[in-house]
Protein backbone atom coordinates (compact mmCIF):
# COMPACT_ATOMS: atom_id res chain seq x y z
CA UNK A 1 0.00 0.00 0.00
CA UNK A 2 2.75 2.45 0.97
CA UNK A 3 4.70 1.38 -2.11
CA UNK A 4 1.66 1.92 -4.29
CA UNK A 5 1.20 5.37 -2.80
CA UNK A 6 4.86 6.16 -3.39
CA UNK A 7 4.62 5.02 -7.01
CA UNK A 8 1.41 6.96 -7.63
CA UNK A 9 2.90 10.05 -5.98
CA UNK A 10 6.02 9.85 -8.14
CA UNK A 11 3.80 9.60 -11.20
CA UNK A 12 1.79 12.63 -10.10
CA UNK A 13 4.98 14.56 -9.45
CA UNK A 14 6.13 13.56 -12.93
CA UNK A 15 2.94 15.09 -14.34
CA UNK A 16 3.60 18.31 -12.42
CA UNK A 17 7.20 18.83 -13.44
CA UNK A 18 6.75 17.93 -17.12
CA UNK A 19 4.13 20.62 -17.63
CA UNK A 20 5.66 23.79 -19.01
CA UNK A 21 2.91 26.05 -17.65
CA UNK A 22 3.82 25.00 -14.11
CA UNK A 23 7.40 26.20 -14.55
CA UNK A 24 6.34 29.37 -16.37
CA UNK A 25 3.99 30.41 -13.57
CA UNK A 26 6.39 29.38 -10.80
CA UNK A 27 9.18 31.24 -12.57
CA UNK A 28 7.01 34.33 -12.95
CA UNK A 29 6.10 34.30 -9.25
CA UNK A 30 9.72 33.89 -8.19
CA UNK A 31 10.81 36.57 -10.68
CA UNK A 32 8.21 39.01 -9.36
CA UNK A 33 9.37 38.31 -5.83
CA UNK A 34 12.98 39.12 -6.73
CA UNK A 35 11.87 42.29 -8.49
CA UNK A 36 9.87 43.52 -5.48
CA UNK A 37 12.76 42.62 -3.17
CA UNK A 38 15.16 44.66 -5.30
CA UNK A 39 12.75 47.55 -5.43
CA UNK A 40 12.39 47.69 -1.63
CA UNK A 41 16.02 46.99 -0.82
CA UNK A 42 17.19 50.61 -0.55
CA UNK A 43 14.22 51.77 1.50
CA UNK A 44 14.52 48.84 3.91
CA UNK A 45 18.28 49.32 4.27
CA UNK A 46 17.68 53.00 4.95
CA UNK A 47 15.05 52.21 7.59
CA UNK A 48 17.40 49.74 9.29
CA UNK A 49 20.21 52.34 9.31
CA UNK A 50 17.92 54.69 11.20
CA UNK A 51 16.88 52.24 13.90
CA UNK A 52 16.89 54.21 17.16
CA UNK A 53 19.05 53.46 20.18
CA UNK A 54 16.07 51.88 21.93
CA UNK A 55 15.59 49.53 18.94
CA UNK A 56 12.60 51.15 17.20
CA UNK A 57 12.17 51.19 13.40
CA UNK A 58 9.98 53.30 11.13
CA UNK A 59 9.43 51.11 8.04
CA UNK A 60 6.34 53.03 7.02
CA UNK A 61 5.98 56.77 7.63
CA UNK A 62 4.52 57.40 11.07
CA UNK A 63 4.49 53.73 12.17
CA UNK A 64 7.23 53.19 14.74
CA UNK A 65 7.65 49.61 15.99
CA UNK A 66 10.22 47.44 17.74
CA UNK A 67 12.78 46.73 14.98
CA UNK A 68 13.27 43.06 15.66
CA UNK A 69 9.57 42.25 15.58
CA UNK A 70 8.96 44.39 12.49
CA UNK A 71 11.84 42.89 10.51
CA UNK A 72 10.93 39.31 11.34
CA UNK A 73 7.41 40.10 10.23
CA UNK A 74 8.77 41.63 7.02
CA UNK A 75 10.73 38.45 6.38
CA UNK A 76 7.53 36.37 6.29
CA UNK A 77 5.21 39.06 4.94
CA UNK A 78 7.26 39.66 1.81
CA UNK A 79 7.00 35.92 1.04
CA UNK A 80 3.33 35.97 2.02
CA UNK A 81 2.51 38.50 -0.73
CA UNK A 82 3.50 35.90 -3.31
CA UNK A 83 0.72 33.63 -2.05
CA UNK A 84 -1.64 35.81 -4.04
CA UNK A 85 -0.23 34.12 -7.16
CA UNK A 86 1.09 30.80 -5.99
CA UNK A 87 -2.33 29.06 -5.99
CA UNK A 88 -2.38 29.48 -9.79
CA UNK A 89 0.24 26.73 -9.93
CA UNK A 90 -2.06 24.44 -7.96
CA UNK A 91 -4.99 25.30 -10.23
CA UNK A 92 -3.00 24.52 -13.38
CA UNK A 93 -1.80 21.22 -11.95
CA UNK A 94 -5.30 20.18 -10.92
CA UNK A 95 -6.89 21.43 -14.13
CA UNK A 96 -4.62 19.46 -16.46
CA UNK A 97 -6.65 16.34 -15.68
CA UNK A 98 -9.66 17.84 -17.39
CA UNK A 99 -7.84 18.74 -20.57
CA UNK A 100 -7.91 16.20 -23.39
CA UNK A 101 -9.43 13.71 -20.95
CA UNK A 102 -6.20 12.97 -19.10
CA UNK A 103 -8.27 12.00 -16.06
CA UNK A 104 -9.32 8.88 -17.99
CA UNK A 105 -5.70 7.82 -18.36
CA UNK A 106 -4.98 8.67 -14.72
CA UNK A 107 -7.83 6.46 -13.55
CA UNK A 108 -6.81 3.64 -15.88
CA UNK A 109 -3.38 3.78 -14.24
CA UNK A 110 -4.62 4.24 -10.67
CA UNK A 111 -8.27 3.15 -10.49
CA UNK A 112 -8.41 3.34 -6.69
CA UNK A 113 -9.77 6.86 -6.33
CA UNK A 114 -8.63 7.34 -2.75
CA UNK A 115 -5.09 6.37 -3.66
CA UNK A 116 -5.08 8.72 -6.64
CA UNK A 117 -6.42 11.61 -4.54
CA UNK A 118 -3.81 10.97 -1.83
CA UNK A 119 -1.00 10.81 -4.37
CA UNK A 120 -2.15 14.06 -5.95
CA UNK A 121 -2.24 15.90 -2.63
CA UNK A 122 1.26 14.69 -1.73
CA UNK A 123 2.69 15.58 -5.13
CA UNK A 124 1.19 19.04 -5.44
CA UNK A 125 1.86 19.75 -1.75
CA UNK A 126 5.48 18.76 -2.26
CA UNK A 127 5.86 20.95 -5.32
CA UNK A 128 4.22 23.94 -3.59
CA UNK A 129 6.58 23.43 -0.65
CA UNK A 130 9.55 23.47 -3.02
CA UNK A 131 8.52 26.76 -4.67
CA UNK A 132 7.68 28.25 -1.26
CA UNK A 133 11.13 27.37 0.06
CA UNK A 134 12.69 29.15 -2.92
CA UNK A 135 10.54 32.20 -2.15
CA UNK A 136 11.45 32.08 1.54
CA UNK A 137 15.14 31.81 0.68
CA UNK A 138 14.91 34.90 -1.54
CA UNK A 139 13.14 36.85 1.23
CA UNK A 140 15.86 35.79 3.64
CA UNK A 141 18.57 36.97 1.28
CA UNK A 142 16.99 40.41 0.89
CA UNK A 143 16.35 40.84 4.61
CA UNK A 144 19.92 39.81 5.28
CA UNK A 145 21.23 42.41 2.81
CA UNK A 146 19.23 45.12 4.60
CA UNK A 147 20.19 44.21 8.15
CA UNK A 148 23.68 42.75 7.86
CA UNK A 149 25.27 45.80 9.51
CA UNK A 150 22.74 45.89 12.33
CA UNK A 151 21.99 42.28 13.33
CA UNK A 152 23.23 39.70 10.80
CA UNK A 153 22.06 36.82 12.99
CA UNK A 154 18.39 37.82 12.84
CA UNK A 155 17.42 35.66 9.80
CA UNK A 156 18.53 32.49 11.61
CA UNK A 157 17.00 33.38 14.97
CA UNK A 158 14.22 31.26 16.43
CA UNK A 159 11.61 33.95 15.74
CA UNK A 160 12.68 34.11 12.12
CA UNK A 161 12.37 30.35 11.69
CA UNK A 162 8.92 30.41 13.25
CA UNK A 163 7.84 33.14 10.84
CA UNK A 164 9.23 31.19 7.89
CA UNK A 165 7.42 28.01 8.93
CA UNK A 166 4.17 29.95 9.26
CA UNK A 167 4.61 31.23 5.72
CA UNK A 168 5.42 27.77 4.36
CA UNK A 169 2.38 26.31 6.11
CA UNK A 170 0.14 28.99 4.67
CA UNK A 171 1.61 28.70 1.17
CA UNK A 172 1.11 24.92 1.02
CA UNK A 173 -2.30 24.82 2.72
CA UNK A 174 -3.80 27.65 0.66
CA UNK A 175 -2.41 26.06 -2.51
CA UNK A 176 -3.97 22.72 -1.60
CA UNK A 177 -7.30 24.47 -1.06
CA UNK A 178 -7.20 25.89 -4.58
CA UNK A 179 -6.08 22.50 -5.86
CA UNK A 180 -9.09 20.76 -4.34
CA UNK A 181 -11.52 23.46 -5.48
CA UNK A 182 -10.20 23.07 -9.03
CA UNK A 183 -10.64 19.30 -8.87
CA UNK A 184 -14.24 19.82 -7.74
CA UNK A 185 -14.93 22.42 -10.43
CA UNK A 186 -13.02 20.39 -13.07
CA UNK A 187 -11.62 23.60 -14.51
CA UNK A 188 -8.44 25.63 -13.94
CA UNK A 189 -10.27 28.85 -14.69
CA UNK A 190 -13.03 28.26 -12.13
CA UNK A 191 -10.43 27.18 -9.56
CA UNK A 192 -8.60 30.47 -10.06
CA UNK A 193 -11.81 32.54 -10.07
CA UNK A 194 -13.01 31.04 -6.78
CA UNK A 195 -9.59 31.70 -5.26
CA UNK A 196 -9.68 35.29 -6.50
CA UNK A 197 -13.18 35.72 -5.04
CA UNK A 198 -11.95 34.49 -1.64
CA UNK A 199 -8.97 36.84 -1.90
CA UNK A 200 -11.23 39.79 -2.65
CA UNK A 201 -13.28 38.98 0.47
CA UNK A 202 -10.16 39.55 2.55
CA UNK A 203 -8.56 42.40 0.64
CA UNK A 204 -11.73 44.49 0.41
CA UNK A 205 -12.08 44.30 4.21
CA UNK A 206 -15.86 43.95 3.77
CA UNK A 207 -16.12 41.07 6.22
CA UNK A 208 -13.41 42.42 8.51
CA UNK A 209 -15.38 45.59 9.10
CA UNK A 210 -18.84 44.11 9.58
CA UNK A 211 -18.31 40.56 10.82
CA UNK A 212 -14.73 39.87 11.91
CA UNK A 213 -15.73 36.37 13.01
CA UNK A 214 -16.65 35.49 9.42
CA UNK A 215 -13.58 37.24 8.05
CA UNK A 216 -11.39 35.01 10.20
CA UNK A 217 -12.75 31.97 8.32
CA UNK A 218 -11.51 33.11 4.90
CA UNK A 219 -8.16 31.51 3.95
CA UNK A 220 -6.25 34.70 3.11
CA UNK A 221 -7.54 36.37 6.29
CA UNK A 222 -6.38 33.36 8.26
CA UNK A 223 -2.98 33.65 6.60
CA UNK A 224 -2.80 37.30 7.57
CA UNK A 225 -3.89 36.45 11.12
CA UNK A 226 -1.19 33.80 11.26
CA UNK A 227 1.72 35.76 9.84
CA UNK A 228 1.24 39.46 10.62
CA UNK A 229 1.71 40.98 14.05
CA UNK A 230 -1.18 43.15 15.27
CA UNK A 231 -0.57 46.72 16.44
CA UNK A 232 -2.56 49.93 16.59
CA UNK A 233 -2.47 50.31 12.80
CA UNK A 234 -3.46 46.70 12.08
CA UNK A 235 -6.36 44.88 13.73
CA UNK A 236 -6.55 41.15 13.05
CA UNK A 237 -9.79 39.20 13.09
CA UNK A 238 -8.42 36.25 15.10
CA UNK A 239 -5.28 34.87 16.75
CA UNK A 240 -2.69 32.59 15.14
CA UNK A 241 -4.10 29.41 16.73
CA UNK A 242 -7.53 30.05 15.26
CA UNK A 243 -5.89 30.91 11.93
CA UNK A 244 -4.03 27.61 11.83
CA UNK A 245 -7.24 25.65 12.49
CA UNK A 246 -8.96 27.52 9.65
CA UNK A 247 -6.02 26.91 7.32
CA UNK A 248 -6.00 23.18 7.97
CA UNK A 249 -9.77 22.85 7.77
CA UNK A 250 -10.12 24.39 4.31
CA UNK A 251 -7.90 21.94 2.38
CA UNK A 252 -9.14 19.04 4.48
CA UNK A 253 -12.80 19.70 3.72
CA UNK A 254 -12.20 20.67 0.10
CA UNK A 255 -10.05 17.59 -0.51
CA UNK A 256 -12.67 15.35 1.08
CA UNK A 257 -15.30 16.77 -1.27
CA UNK A 258 -12.94 16.47 -4.27
CA UNK A 259 -12.12 12.85 -3.42
CA UNK A 260 -15.80 12.01 -3.01
CA UNK A 261 -16.57 13.65 -6.35
CA UNK A 262 -13.75 11.66 -7.95
CA UNK A 263 -15.31 8.45 -6.60
CA UNK A 264 -18.86 9.26 -7.59
CA UNK A 265 -18.53 10.95 -10.96
CA UNK A 266 -17.80 9.48 -14.35
CA UNK A 267 -14.22 10.25 -15.38
CA UNK A 268 -14.76 13.17 -17.72
CA UNK B 1 -11.25 -13.43 -20.13
CA UNK B 2 -13.73 -10.57 -20.07
CA UNK B 3 -17.22 -11.14 -18.73
CA UNK B 4 -19.88 -8.49 -19.04
CA UNK B 5 -23.39 -9.08 -17.71
CA UNK B 6 -26.55 -6.98 -17.78
CA UNK B 7 -24.60 -3.76 -18.14
CA UNK B 8 -26.74 -0.64 -18.34
CA UNK B 9 -25.86 3.03 -18.59
CA UNK B 10 -28.14 6.03 -18.92
CA UNK B 11 -27.27 9.59 -19.81
CA UNK B 12 -30.21 11.54 -18.55
CA UNK B 13 -33.19 9.78 -20.09
CA UNK B 14 -31.19 8.22 -22.88
CA UNK B 15 -30.20 4.57 -22.57
CA UNK B 16 -26.69 4.48 -24.04
CA UNK B 17 -26.04 0.88 -23.01
CA UNK B 18 -29.03 -1.36 -22.49
CA UNK B 19 -28.68 -4.71 -20.71
CA UNK B 20 -25.44 -5.62 -22.47
CA UNK B 21 -23.82 -8.98 -21.84
CA UNK B 22 -21.00 -10.89 -23.54
CA UNK B 23 -17.81 -12.79 -22.89
CA UNK B 24 -14.49 -12.35 -24.61
CA UNK B 25 -12.23 -15.39 -24.68
CA UNK B 26 -8.44 -15.44 -24.53
CA UNK B 27 -6.45 -16.58 -27.53
CA UNK B 28 -8.76 -14.79 -29.95
CA UNK B 29 -9.24 -11.33 -31.35
CA UNK B 30 -12.77 -10.13 -30.71
CA UNK B 31 -14.19 -7.24 -32.69
CA UNK B 32 -16.74 -4.98 -31.00
CA UNK B 33 -18.76 -3.60 -33.88
CA UNK B 34 -21.47 -1.04 -34.19
CA UNK B 35 -22.37 2.19 -35.96
CA UNK B 36 -21.61 5.62 -34.52
CA UNK B 37 -23.38 6.17 -31.24
CA UNK B 38 -24.15 2.48 -30.76
CA UNK B 39 -22.59 2.41 -27.30
CA UNK B 40 -19.18 0.86 -27.97
CA UNK B 41 -17.08 3.47 -26.20
CA UNK B 42 -19.54 3.68 -23.32
CA UNK B 43 -19.41 -0.09 -22.82
CA UNK B 44 -15.60 -0.06 -22.83
CA UNK B 45 -15.50 2.83 -20.34
CA UNK B 46 -17.82 0.89 -18.04
CA UNK B 47 -15.64 -2.20 -18.41
CA UNK B 48 -12.58 -0.17 -17.40
CA UNK B 49 -14.27 1.46 -14.42
CA UNK B 50 -14.14 4.99 -15.81
CA UNK B 51 -17.89 5.46 -15.81
CA UNK B 52 -20.37 4.09 -13.30
CA UNK B 53 -22.96 1.67 -14.64
CA UNK B 54 -26.59 2.04 -13.65
CA UNK B 55 -26.68 -1.73 -13.42
CA UNK B 56 -24.78 -4.88 -14.25
CA UNK B 57 -21.21 -6.06 -13.87
CA UNK B 58 -18.04 -6.13 -15.92
CA UNK B 59 -15.17 -8.40 -14.91
CA UNK B 60 -11.69 -8.93 -16.26
CA UNK B 61 -10.15 -12.20 -15.17
CA UNK B 62 -12.91 -12.45 -12.60
CA UNK B 63 -12.23 -9.06 -11.00
CA UNK B 64 -13.51 -5.55 -11.42
CA UNK B 65 -10.97 -3.30 -13.13
CA UNK B 66 -10.81 -0.97 -10.17
CA UNK B 67 -9.83 -3.84 -7.88
CA UNK B 68 -6.69 -4.62 -9.86
CA UNK B 69 -3.52 -3.61 -8.00
CA UNK B 70 -1.25 -2.70 -10.92
CA UNK B 71 -3.98 -2.64 -13.57
CA UNK B 72 -1.72 -1.71 -16.48
CA UNK B 73 0.26 -4.90 -16.02
CA UNK B 74 -2.96 -6.87 -16.58
CA UNK B 75 -5.00 -4.70 -18.93
CA UNK B 76 -3.79 -2.34 -21.62
CA UNK B 77 -6.38 0.09 -22.91
CA UNK B 78 -6.73 2.69 -25.60
CA UNK B 79 -9.74 4.97 -25.23
CA UNK B 80 -11.16 7.88 -27.10
CA UNK B 81 -10.89 11.14 -25.23
CA UNK B 82 -8.51 9.87 -22.55
CA UNK B 83 -5.49 11.37 -24.19
CA UNK B 84 -2.33 13.10 -23.14
CA UNK B 85 -2.21 16.80 -22.32
CA UNK B 86 -1.11 18.45 -25.60
CA UNK B 87 1.77 20.41 -24.03
CA UNK B 88 3.46 17.32 -22.65
CA UNK B 89 6.19 15.47 -24.52
CA UNK B 90 5.27 11.98 -25.66
CA UNK B 91 8.01 10.35 -23.63
CA UNK B 92 6.94 12.20 -20.46
CA UNK B 93 3.37 11.02 -20.93
CA UNK B 94 4.51 7.41 -21.05
CA UNK B 95 6.98 7.93 -18.20
CA UNK B 96 4.39 8.95 -15.63
CA UNK B 97 2.06 6.15 -16.68
CA UNK B 98 4.90 3.64 -16.26
CA UNK B 99 5.84 5.05 -12.86
CA UNK B 100 2.30 4.78 -11.55
CA UNK B 101 2.32 1.02 -12.10
CA UNK B 102 5.96 0.44 -11.20
CA UNK B 103 6.84 -0.48 -14.77
CA UNK B 104 10.59 -0.11 -15.42
CA UNK B 105 11.65 3.02 -17.26
CA UNK B 106 13.37 1.09 -20.05
CA UNK B 107 9.98 -0.24 -21.09
CA UNK B 108 9.05 3.31 -22.19
CA UNK B 109 11.85 3.24 -24.77
CA UNK B 110 10.81 -0.25 -25.84
CA UNK B 111 7.21 0.64 -26.56
CA UNK B 112 8.20 3.88 -28.28
CA UNK B 113 10.40 1.79 -30.53
CA UNK B 114 7.65 -0.76 -31.02
CA UNK B 115 5.14 1.84 -32.25
CA UNK B 116 7.74 3.73 -34.28
CA UNK B 117 7.72 6.94 -32.24
CA UNK B 118 11.30 6.93 -31.02
CA UNK B 119 12.15 9.90 -33.22
CA UNK B 120 9.17 11.94 -32.00
CA UNK B 121 9.41 10.96 -28.33
CA UNK B 122 10.84 14.32 -27.28
CA UNK B 123 8.23 16.30 -29.20
CA UNK B 124 5.18 17.86 -27.56
CA UNK B 125 2.04 15.84 -28.23
CA UNK B 126 0.25 18.84 -29.76
CA UNK B 127 2.70 18.60 -32.63
CA UNK B 128 1.71 15.00 -33.35
CA UNK B 129 -0.40 13.97 -36.33
CA UNK B 130 -3.62 12.01 -35.75
CA UNK B 131 -1.83 8.75 -36.45
CA UNK B 132 1.11 9.60 -34.21
CA UNK B 133 -1.28 10.36 -31.37
CA UNK B 134 -2.92 7.00 -31.95
CA UNK B 135 0.47 5.27 -31.89
CA UNK B 136 1.27 6.98 -28.59
CA UNK B 137 -2.02 5.68 -27.18
CA UNK B 138 -1.19 2.16 -28.33
CA UNK B 139 2.27 2.51 -26.79
CA UNK B 140 0.63 3.41 -23.47
CA UNK B 141 -1.62 0.35 -23.75
CA UNK B 142 1.37 -1.93 -24.34
CA UNK B 143 3.52 -0.48 -21.50
CA UNK B 144 2.65 -3.12 -18.93
CA UNK B 145 2.91 -6.03 -21.39
CA UNK B 146 -0.67 -6.85 -20.40
CA UNK B 147 -2.61 -10.09 -20.61
CA UNK B 148 -5.69 -8.28 -21.92
CA UNK B 149 -5.92 -5.54 -24.54
CA UNK B 150 -8.99 -3.31 -24.83
CA UNK B 151 -8.73 -0.90 -27.74
CA UNK B 152 -11.34 1.62 -28.84
CA UNK B 153 -10.96 2.21 -32.59
CA UNK B 154 -7.21 1.56 -32.62
CA UNK B 155 -6.75 2.07 -36.36
CA UNK B 156 -8.47 5.45 -36.39
CA UNK B 157 -6.14 7.82 -38.21
CA UNK B 158 -3.51 5.23 -39.06
CA UNK B 159 -2.05 4.92 -42.55
CA UNK B 160 -2.28 1.55 -44.40
CA UNK B 161 1.10 0.59 -43.06
CA UNK B 162 -0.02 1.41 -39.51
CA UNK B 163 -3.24 -0.53 -39.96
CA UNK B 164 -1.32 -3.61 -41.07
CA UNK B 165 1.05 -3.21 -38.17
CA UNK B 166 -1.83 -3.07 -35.66
CA UNK B 167 -3.46 -6.08 -37.29
CA UNK B 168 -0.28 -8.14 -37.06
CA UNK B 169 0.33 -7.02 -33.50
CA UNK B 170 -3.17 -8.01 -32.37
CA UNK B 171 -3.03 -11.35 -34.18
CA UNK B 172 0.29 -12.11 -32.52
CA UNK B 173 -1.06 -11.05 -29.18
CA UNK B 174 -4.02 -13.38 -29.43
CA UNK B 175 -1.88 -16.19 -30.80
CA UNK B 176 0.15 -16.11 -27.62
CA UNK B 177 -3.00 -16.88 -25.65
CA UNK B 178 -3.92 -13.37 -24.61
CA UNK B 179 -7.25 -11.59 -24.81
CA UNK B 180 -7.90 -8.85 -27.37
CA UNK B 181 -11.07 -6.77 -27.63
CA UNK B 182 -11.16 -4.01 -30.21
CA UNK B 183 -14.01 -1.78 -31.23
CA UNK B 184 -14.51 -0.59 -34.75
CA UNK B 185 -17.05 0.64 -37.23
CA UNK B 186 -14.88 -0.48 -40.13
CA UNK B 187 -16.12 -3.88 -41.24
CA UNK B 188 -13.50 -4.71 -43.84
CA UNK B 189 -10.72 -3.88 -41.43
CA UNK B 190 -12.22 -5.97 -38.66
CA UNK B 191 -12.89 -8.91 -40.97
CA UNK B 192 -9.16 -9.16 -41.57
CA UNK B 193 -8.23 -9.03 -37.91
CA UNK B 194 -10.89 -10.56 -35.71
CA UNK B 195 -11.90 -14.15 -35.02
CA UNK B 196 -15.06 -13.29 -33.14
CA UNK B 197 -17.40 -10.36 -33.20
CA UNK B 198 -19.91 -8.71 -30.91
CA UNK B 199 -22.32 -6.43 -32.73
CA UNK B 200 -24.02 -3.61 -30.84
CA UNK B 201 -26.69 -1.24 -32.13
CA UNK B 202 -28.75 1.27 -30.21
CA UNK B 203 -27.10 0.17 -26.97
CA UNK B 204 -28.13 -3.49 -27.34
CA UNK B 205 -26.14 -6.53 -28.41
CA UNK B 206 -27.61 -7.79 -31.69
CA UNK B 207 -25.13 -10.55 -32.51
CA UNK B 208 -22.27 -12.36 -30.83
CA UNK B 209 -20.21 -15.22 -32.21
CA UNK B 210 -17.45 -16.15 -34.62
CA UNK B 211 -17.14 -14.04 -37.75
CA UNK B 212 -18.19 -17.00 -39.84
CA UNK B 213 -21.37 -17.52 -37.81
CA UNK B 214 -22.26 -13.86 -38.02
CA UNK B 215 -21.73 -13.52 -41.74
CA UNK B 216 -23.42 -16.83 -42.54
CA UNK B 217 -26.29 -16.28 -44.97
CA UNK B 218 -24.98 -12.84 -46.00
CA UNK B 219 -22.73 -11.80 -48.85
CA UNK B 220 -20.09 -10.44 -46.51
CA UNK B 221 -19.51 -9.33 -42.95
CA UNK B 222 -20.41 -5.85 -44.11
CA UNK B 223 -23.84 -6.81 -45.39
CA UNK B 224 -24.42 -8.90 -42.26
CA UNK B 225 -23.53 -5.81 -40.26
CA UNK B 226 -25.99 -3.62 -42.13
CA UNK B 227 -28.68 -6.22 -41.75
CA UNK B 228 -28.06 -6.60 -38.02
CA UNK B 229 -27.82 -2.92 -37.22
CA UNK B 230 -30.76 -1.90 -39.35
CA UNK B 231 -29.05 0.34 -41.86
CA UNK B 232 -31.09 3.07 -43.51
CA UNK B 233 -30.28 1.77 -46.96
CA UNK B 234 -32.60 -1.07 -46.10
CA UNK B 235 -30.13 -3.94 -46.37
CA UNK B 236 -32.22 -6.12 -44.12
CA UNK B 237 -33.83 -3.30 -42.16
CA UNK B 238 -34.07 -4.93 -38.77
CA UNK B 239 -35.51 -2.31 -36.43
CA UNK B 240 -33.11 -1.53 -33.62
CA UNK B 241 -34.35 0.07 -30.42
CA UNK B 242 -33.16 3.41 -29.06
CA UNK B 243 -30.23 5.25 -30.67
CA UNK B 244 -31.29 4.61 -34.28
CA UNK B 245 -32.05 8.21 -34.95
CA UNK B 246 -28.52 9.28 -34.15
CA UNK B 247 -26.53 7.81 -36.99
N1 LIG C 1 -21.07 11.96 -21.76
C1 LIG C 1 -22.20 11.71 -22.42
N2 LIG C 1 -23.31 12.42 -22.15
C2 LIG C 1 -24.45 12.18 -22.79
N3 LIG C 1 -24.61 11.24 -23.73
C3 LIG C 1 -23.55 10.50 -24.05
C4 LIG C 1 -22.29 10.70 -23.43
N4 LIG C 1 -21.41 9.81 -23.94
C5 LIG C 1 -22.10 9.11 -24.86
N5 LIG C 1 -23.38 9.51 -24.93
C6 LIG C 1 -24.41 8.95 -25.79
O1 LIG C 1 -24.40 7.55 -25.64
C7 LIG C 1 -24.56 6.90 -26.90
C8 LIG C 1 -23.43 5.93 -27.12
O2 LIG C 1 -22.23 6.66 -27.32
P1 LIG C 1 -20.84 5.95 -27.55
O3 LIG C 1 -19.81 7.01 -27.51
O4 LIG C 1 -20.70 4.84 -26.61
O5 LIG C 1 -20.97 5.40 -29.02
P2 LIG C 1 -19.90 4.64 -29.93
O6 LIG C 1 -20.50 3.35 -30.30
O7 LIG C 1 -18.61 4.64 -29.28
O8 LIG C 1 -19.87 5.57 -31.22
P3 LIG C 1 -18.64 5.99 -32.19
O9 LIG C 1 -18.52 4.93 -33.22
O10 LIG C 1 -19.12 7.26 -32.80
O11 LIG C 1 -17.44 6.16 -31.35
C9 LIG C 1 -24.63 8.00 -27.93
O12 LIG C 1 -25.97 8.19 -28.27
C10 LIG C 1 -24.12 9.21 -27.25
O13 LIG C 1 -24.79 10.35 -27.69
MG1 LIG D 1 -16.73 5.51 -29.69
Amino acid sequence: MVRDLAAATRAELGKVVTLRAVWLISGAVVGLHVLLGLQNLDAETEAVREITADGMIERFPGIVRPAREALVEYLAASSFQMCLFLPCVAAVVAGQEFRAGQLGTSLLAVPRRGLLAGAKVLAVGGFLLFVSIVIAAISTAFVYLSIKDWNPGLPVSAEAWTAQVKFLAYAVLSGLTTFAITMIARSTLIGILVTVALTVLTMSQILAVFTPALDALVPLSAGRNLILVPDESLRLSAGPGHAMVVLVTWPLLATAVAATALCRRDAR
Amino acid sequence: MIEVARLTKRYGRKLAVDDVGFTVRPGRVTGFLGPNGAGKSTTLRLLLGLDHPDGGTALIGGRRYRDLRHPLRTVGALLDGAGPVPERRGVDHLAWIAQSNRIPRRRVREVLDLVGLTGAAGQRVKGYSLGMGQRLGIAAALLGDPEVLVLDEPVNGLDPDGIRWVRDLLREYAASGRTVLLSSHLMAETAGTADDAIVIAGGRIVAHGSLDDISAGHESLESAFFALTGDRRGLGGRGGRGGRGEW
